[in-house]
Parts: C-alpha cells; structure tokens; sequence
C-alpha cells in the first residue's frame, strides 16, 4: 500500500468580522492507496470543509498537501487553478449530497459530461458499461427528473466514475435518500472499494454506511480526535 | 456525448419563454438596425434618381431671364432675356454634356382673365429631346407632339383643369388669335410641370416671332462628372445664369438629417436595451445555475470552458435573432418604408429602404458582436465561480 | 436662386398634399370681388360643399337631370369642391356669391353669380374665360339680361344649344362668332343655380 494522500499541519481560517474561526485546525493525515475512510462528526465539526481540502475542492490557509506525490498546497500557495482542474478531472471523482445533475441533459449525457471538458486519452469508458453496473441501462435516455433519488445518485456516481478517478469523495452520499436507497448505494460503495481497490473517502452520518470503512475518524471543534 | 454546444443549445430551451422574449428583443433591434442601414443606402439613392428625374442637372439660361413660368407670370411676363440657339452647339462640344434640350417660354396677354387681364406662359420644349430627358412625365391623355413646328400643345394637369381641356380641345393663344390642338394632358407629377403649357420651341419661335432664340438650356450631365466644377466652367459663357439641382439636393439633405439622426439614435437606443435584456437573461441563467457550473468545474471544466460554454449561449441568442430580424426587415420592408416616409419631412418617391444581402450580412455581424460583448460579464461571472463555493451554496438545502 | 429653391420645395412638399383635390372655383380676391359684386355687403364667409358630400350618387342624378345633360369630361365630377360665399350685411345673411367652372369652346369659363336671397340673380361676372371677343361677353349689354332671373326662367333653356324648345330665348347671344360660348355661358349660369338650389 502506498500513500496517495499526505496531510501535515492542514487548517483553514475563516475570518468571520473580528473572530476567526478554525473550520479545520492542524490536521496531520496519511491515507493510503485503497483505503475506506469515513469522517464522523457533529454538525460543524469541520469535517465537510476537511474532506474539500483534500479533496482539492477548497484551499486550506496553511500546511502542506501531497495528493498522488504531487504537492497541491505548500508555503501558503496552492497550485494554478489550471493545474487543479486537471488534478480535480484525473485523480478525483465526487458525489454529494445534493446529486447536481444537469437537468437538460439525459442519464447518459449527464455520466458523459466529464468528456465534455476533459478528455482522458484511453479512458474514454463507455456511458454504457457503467450504467450497466449500477443499474441503470434502461434509464440512459432519461431526463434526471423521471428517475428517482436513489437512480440520480446512481448517476452521479457513475458521473463520478466515468473518467476512472483514483479517489472517490463523498460528502454525505446517502443524506437525502431513505434507507432502502442509502442501503443500495451503500453497497455500491462497498463494492467499489473491495472489487476495484478505489480509494473512498467520504463524510457521514449513515452507521451503516459508516461500518463499511477501514478506518474511521472523529472531528471535534477541526480537529482529529481518535482514529 | 454532450458537448459545450449541446449543453449550452440544451440550456437556452430549458427556459423556453424566457429565451424566446430575448430572442424577439434582438429580433426586433436587428429589423430596425437593418431597416436603418438599408435607409440610408436607399434614401441616397432614391434622391439621385429623384434629382435625376428632374430630367437635368443643370439648367442654363440668359443672365436675368426668369427661368420657371410661375416667377414669369409672377412678374407679369416681363423680363424675357435670351440665347441665341447657337449656345447649343457650343455646349454639346462640351465632353461633360450628356444630353442637351433647349426651352423657349414665351408669355401672352389675355385680357378675359380676372377683373384686369392676365399673363399666360408658354413652355416651347423639343418634342425628341425634352419627353427623353422628363421620362417620368406621363399622360393622362394623349402624348407628346411629334412634329417641331406642330400647333399643338399638351398641358399640365392642373392647367387642364383649370382650363378645362382634354385632348382633342383647342386653346386660344390671346394676343396672336391662334388656335392651338391639345394633344396630350399629363398626369399630375409634383412639379411645377403641372402647370404649364408646353408646345414645340419651334411652333413658339414663329408664332412670337423669336427665331433663333431660346430663353434656357437643360443641361444633363456624365454621372461622373462634378458638378460644381461644370458649373464654374458654364460661367465663361457671356451673360448666362446657371441653376443646379445639386442645390436642391443639399437642401433636401440638410432638411432630412436632422430626422436622419433621430432615428439613428432611437436604433442605438434599441440596440442598446436589447443588449442589456441579453445580459441580463444570460446573467440570470448563470446565476440559477451557479451549482451545475460549479461541479462542472469539479470535473475538469477549466475557466475557458465556462466562459466558452456561457458565452455560446449568448451568440446562439444574438445569432437566431439576428436572423430572425433579417428576415422581418425584408418582410416587413414596405411597412419600414411608409413608417419613414410619415417620420421624414421629405421622402423622395421610390424605396426609401434597399436591403441587400451584404448589408444583411453585416448586420447580423453587427448583432452578434453586440451579442459578443453583453455576453462578456455574464460570461465571466460564470467563470470565476469556484466550484467550492458553487458546492457550499446549497449546504443545508434539499 | 434664393426664391427657386423655396418653390421647388414648396412644390415639393405641398403638392402631394393637394393631389387628392379636384381643382374648384374661387374669387382670385375675395375681400376686392365681393365688395364689387356685393355693394351692400359688410362681410362673407365662404362654405365649401360638394355633390358627394351633399347627396352622393343620387344627387349627381337628379342634378343632371334637371340641368338636362349629364356632366362631362375629366373634370366634371361629383367631388368637384364648389365655393359658396355667403354674404352678409352687418349679422344678417343677404345672399350668395357662387361660381362654376365651366368648359368654354378655348377653356375654362368661370361664371360667378351673386344671388339674393331667394337665389335671384343680381350680377353675373366672368372670373376668366379664353374666347376671341371677351369684350363682346363682358359688356353690361349681353351681362344685364341675366339680372332679376331666378332658376324658374332659366329653367326651359336646353343647355346644349343656349335655345327654348328649339327657339331662341330672351337671352340674346352678343355676336355670331361666340355663340359656343354663349351656349357654354347659359350651361353654366343654369348649372349654378341648380347648385345653389341644391345646396341651400
């Protein structure tokens, strides 16, 4: 196992009028290639704000962050926004709570739209396939307001899969879907991580999604308070 | 496989009324655009053939000779000055000349009319050069005299009106008790033509014992030639006088550009409000669709890309409507044409608005580089979105 | 050259706004002709009336009926605008003053009549006329037979030969080389007064 995450002294500052406020507070953090991390946490705790940075959504004000043995924050200065789109398109996939489908587009355009913007040479995985694989080859002409919730988070996942992503984040995935859905996507998860080896990391509040990780971590106040 | 075309096209049918309203606006700025460029080709063209049709540029004449019937009559027929016909072959060696006729007016007293008699006027014209050069004089009856020294005469419609004459009638010249056929009664043109009774120069020549003489020359000049230039070189002849349409044309032109550029400013005012509804529609959709843009961006969309995709949707817009607008403008030209002709304090006869297909062209250019630039701001907005940001928007929503 | 611009533009502008009207018949001077035609009067106001505004078709009929010959030509027609100058001394209306155009055998033949109040014809004036003896037309000698008729003795004259069942009337025509004329003046008087009769 190889590391593909590295985190030391990770925090960001927000200035909020005269306060500041620590959403993440000095973070030290390894995840290794293949892992299943889940960040647990009261509501504020920093653990979405946590699981952006890594992800590279967001910038962290200090410390360092290697993804994949590129530095993508170090010195107070984060890559060119150019270098982490690139970064964002080849190593991650995300999924979130909200599914942030278009709606114009139909199931299988909405899985392509990765290809719309990025072009990953011999990557190029058929809409289809995946699709197949989550159950969803009868809906690929479908707008994504005839399928349900528990259908268009199987797209965004799929969406997220597309351009075969090394890391799969995943901010509360099964937080708008009833238990029967979550119990699925859950599986989907499980699936992912122990058939194709792929790095997920994800925040919820879900056990039993929760149970499914290798290691689970609890954020208190930004901070790492157990692993 | 969606492209930033398809997504953009997809986008702009997601708010069918919407896009559809934005789509009339620029419409609607491009027929007056159109309608405007096509204007003003046409309105200058159709006052050259309106100047044209006044048969010469140039109108020659002795030094103090009133040169139109009414001043005549006006001055009770006095004041007749003459040229000796031989002007003629001195002005035709001229290369700037392109056709020449020469007019005799005569006058007669006729003491029958009012309280203490009045002055009648004659036009002696050239029955084979004059009807060539005032093509647009038509008949409502009859036609032209067709021999030089023919009694004969054809009258203006407001002259046979008054006099009561159709062809076949006689008139009487008062002082030389002589009978004269009318051959020809002319439709109403506009001009002082509707008054005035014209014979042949030759016929007057006799009857008032003048031959050899003229009292003017209508002078039609090459196209090319500069007018103001002949004018001075007409100068060197001895004791003449020289009228110039040209003049009148730029009086007529002072005249109209005045409305020319009310109605210009109301097109860049169109224009103008057309472009901010564009902004203002695409701004809108971007912000509605801050999320989709931002995980859009998660996915490898880079800041060009946004921009691109937002700025497509612009010129799809402006675009359409352009075309859209093209296509009303020819339709709706002759309903363009009368609006102006009520605007104008003159209009020249003949289409005021001639749309082509460069001027189309270049309209729909003009539109959509317009398009091009409202699209900037929303387009950058859209651009700068952080995905993060786009993300967090919607913390705690459904 | 000042002066020929201002007409050409003048022509420009304001013939098109003419073209719809048919030529009518006018006094040259009002203020002047009726003072002239009217003595007594202290002042006029001109109406404006025609047989398509008044009655139309129908009236175009009956009006050439009891003129007895149809109107003519290219300007003889029904939206004709006839002037009627209706005179006053002091505030009370004390007639009329009415021309027509008429076609004369060389022009028009404008006849003014000024009319009391019963439409009885007090003077008879030829505005213009294009003819070889105007003199012999204009003097008192041939205009004063027309003084003290009223529609009523006007009426048996035929309008195409100036006669009374295919004898002359008691207007004389003034000489032999004029008697189209005369004809056309007859027409034209007889016209008027049909008009006036019409009209008021």
């Amino acid at each position: 196992m190889n590391t593909i995450i590295s985190a030391t002294g990770l925090s960001k500052i927000y200035t909020r009028g005269a306060e500041q406020i620590k959403a993440v507070n000095n973070v030290d953090l390894e995840i290794q290639s293949g892992e299943f991390v889940a960040f647990m946490g009261a509501s504020g705790s920093g653990k979405t704000t946590l699981i952006h940075l890594l992800g590279c959504l967001d910038t962290p004000s200090t410390g360092t962050l290697t993804i994949a043995g590129k530095e993508v924050f170090a010195a107070e200065k984060s890559l060119s926004e150019k270098k982490l789109t690139k970064v964002r398109a080849e190593l991650f996939g995300y999924i979130f709570q909200k599914f942030y489908l278009i709606p114009t587009l139909t199931v299988k355009e909405n899985i392509m739209l990765p290809f719309a913007f990025y072009k990953k040479p011999g990557l190029h995985q058929d809409a289809v396939t995946m699709a197949r694989r989550l159950g969803l080859e009868h809906r690929l002409n479908h707008l994504p307001k005839e399928i349900s919730g528990g259908e268009m988070q199987r797209v965004a996942i799929a969406r997220a899969l597309i351009n075969k992503p090394r890391i799969l984040l995943a901010d509360e995935p099964t937080g708008n879907l009833d238990t029967k859905r979550s119990d699925e996507i859950t599986e989907i998860l499980h699936d992912l991580n122990r058939g194709e080896k792929l790095t997920i990391i994800l925040v919820t509040h879900n056990p039993l999604l929760a149970s499914h990780a290798s290691r689970k971590l609890e954020l208190r106040d930004g901070q790492l308070i157990s692993e | 496989m969606p492209t930033i075309s398809s997504i953009a096209y997809k986008n702009l049918r997601r708010k069918k009324l919407r896009s559809i309203l934005t789509l009339f606006g620029i419409a609607l700025s491009t027929w007056v655009l159109v309608s405007l460029l096509g204007f003003n080709s046409g309105y200058e063209q159709s006052m050259d053939k309106d100047i044209d049709n006044l048969g010469f540029q140039v109108l020659l004449t002795a030094k103090g000779c009133p040169y139109e019937a009414a001043t005549l009559m006006l001055q009770g027929g006095a004041g007749l000055r003459y040229l000796p016909e031989t002007v003629l072959d001195s002005l035709r060696a001229n290369p700037e000349v392109d056709q020449l006729t020469p007019m005799l007016m005569q006058t007669s007293f006729d003491p029958n009319q009012g309280e203490s008699g009045g002055v009648i006027a004659y036009l002696g014209v050239d029955p084979t050069t004059y009807p060539k050069m005032k093509s647009y004089l038509t008949f409502e009856q009859g036609g032209w005299f067709t021999e030089e020294n023919a009694m004969e005469a054809v009258i203006g419609y407001e002259a046979a009106e008054l006099e009561q004459r159709e062809v076949g009638d006689l008139i009487l010249i008062p002082d030389k008790e002589i009978e004269v056929k009318v051959v020809g009664v002319l439709k109403r043109s506009g001009t002082q033509d509707d008054g005035t009774i014209f014979m042949p120069y030759k016929s007057l020549q006799t009857l008032f014992g003048q031959e050899g003489k003229i009292t003017s020359v209508g002078i039609k000049i090459h196209k090319d030639v500069d007018v103001s230039a002949y004018e001075e070189k007409l100068y060197a002849l001895q004791d003449v006088q020289v009228v110039s349409m040209a003049q009148v044309k730029t009086t007529i032109s002072n005249l109209v550009s005045t409305a020319k550029v009310m109605v210009m400013s109301i097109a860049i005012i169109a224009i103008l409000i057309s472009m901010v509804g564009v902004m203002n529609t695409i701004l809108m959709s971007v912000l509605e669709r801050y999320q989709e843009i931002g995980i859009m961006k998660s996915m490898g969309a880079t800041t060009f890309h946004i921009f691109r995709l937002i700025w497509l949707e612009t010129l799809i817009i402006c675009f359409i409507g352009g075309i859209l607008g093209a296509l009303m403008a020819l339709g709706l030209s002759s309903t363009t044409d009368a609006l102006v002709r009520y605007i104008l304090p003159y209009a020249p006869t003949g289409s005021l608005i001639k749309i082509d297909a460069m001027l189309v062209l270049k309209s729909i250019g003009i539109i959509t580089l317009i398009g091009i630039f409202s699209g900037i701001y929303p387009a950058y907005r859209a651009a700068s979105i952080k995905p993060i940001e786009a993300i967090k928007s919607s913390e705690g929503e459904i | 050259m000042k002066y020929f611009k201002l007409l050409l533009l003048s022509t420009f502008i304001l013939v098109p706004l003419l073209l719809n009207a048919a030529v009518g018949c006018d006094l040259n001077d009002p203020d002047k002709d009726v003072k002239r035609l009217f003595p007594e009067s202290t002042g006029y106001k001109a109406v404006y009336k025609s047989i398509k505004q008044v009655g139309g078709e129908t009236l175009l009929h009956k009006i050439e009926t009891r003129l007895g010959d149809k109107f003519q030509g290219l300007y003889e027609t029904m939206d004709v605008p006839y002037t009627v100058y209706i005179i006053y001394q002091d505030k009370t209306p004390v007639g009329y003053i009415h021309g027509v155009n008429q076609k004369g055998k060389y022009g028009g033949i404008q006849v003014f009549l000024s009319l009391d109040n019963n439409l009885k014809i007090k003077n008879l004036y030829f505005q213009k006329m294009s003819t070889r003896q105007g003199e012999k037309l204009k003097s008192p000698a041939f205009t004063n037979q027309f003084k003290g008729l009223t529609l009523s003795d006007m009426a048996e004259y035929d309008v195409k030969t100036g006669k009374v069942n295919g004898k002359p009337g008691d207007i004389k025509s003034p000489a032999a080389a004029v008697d189209a004329d005369f004809v056309s003046i007859i027409r034209a008087v007889k016209k008027n007064l049909i008009l006036m009769d019409e009209f008021f």
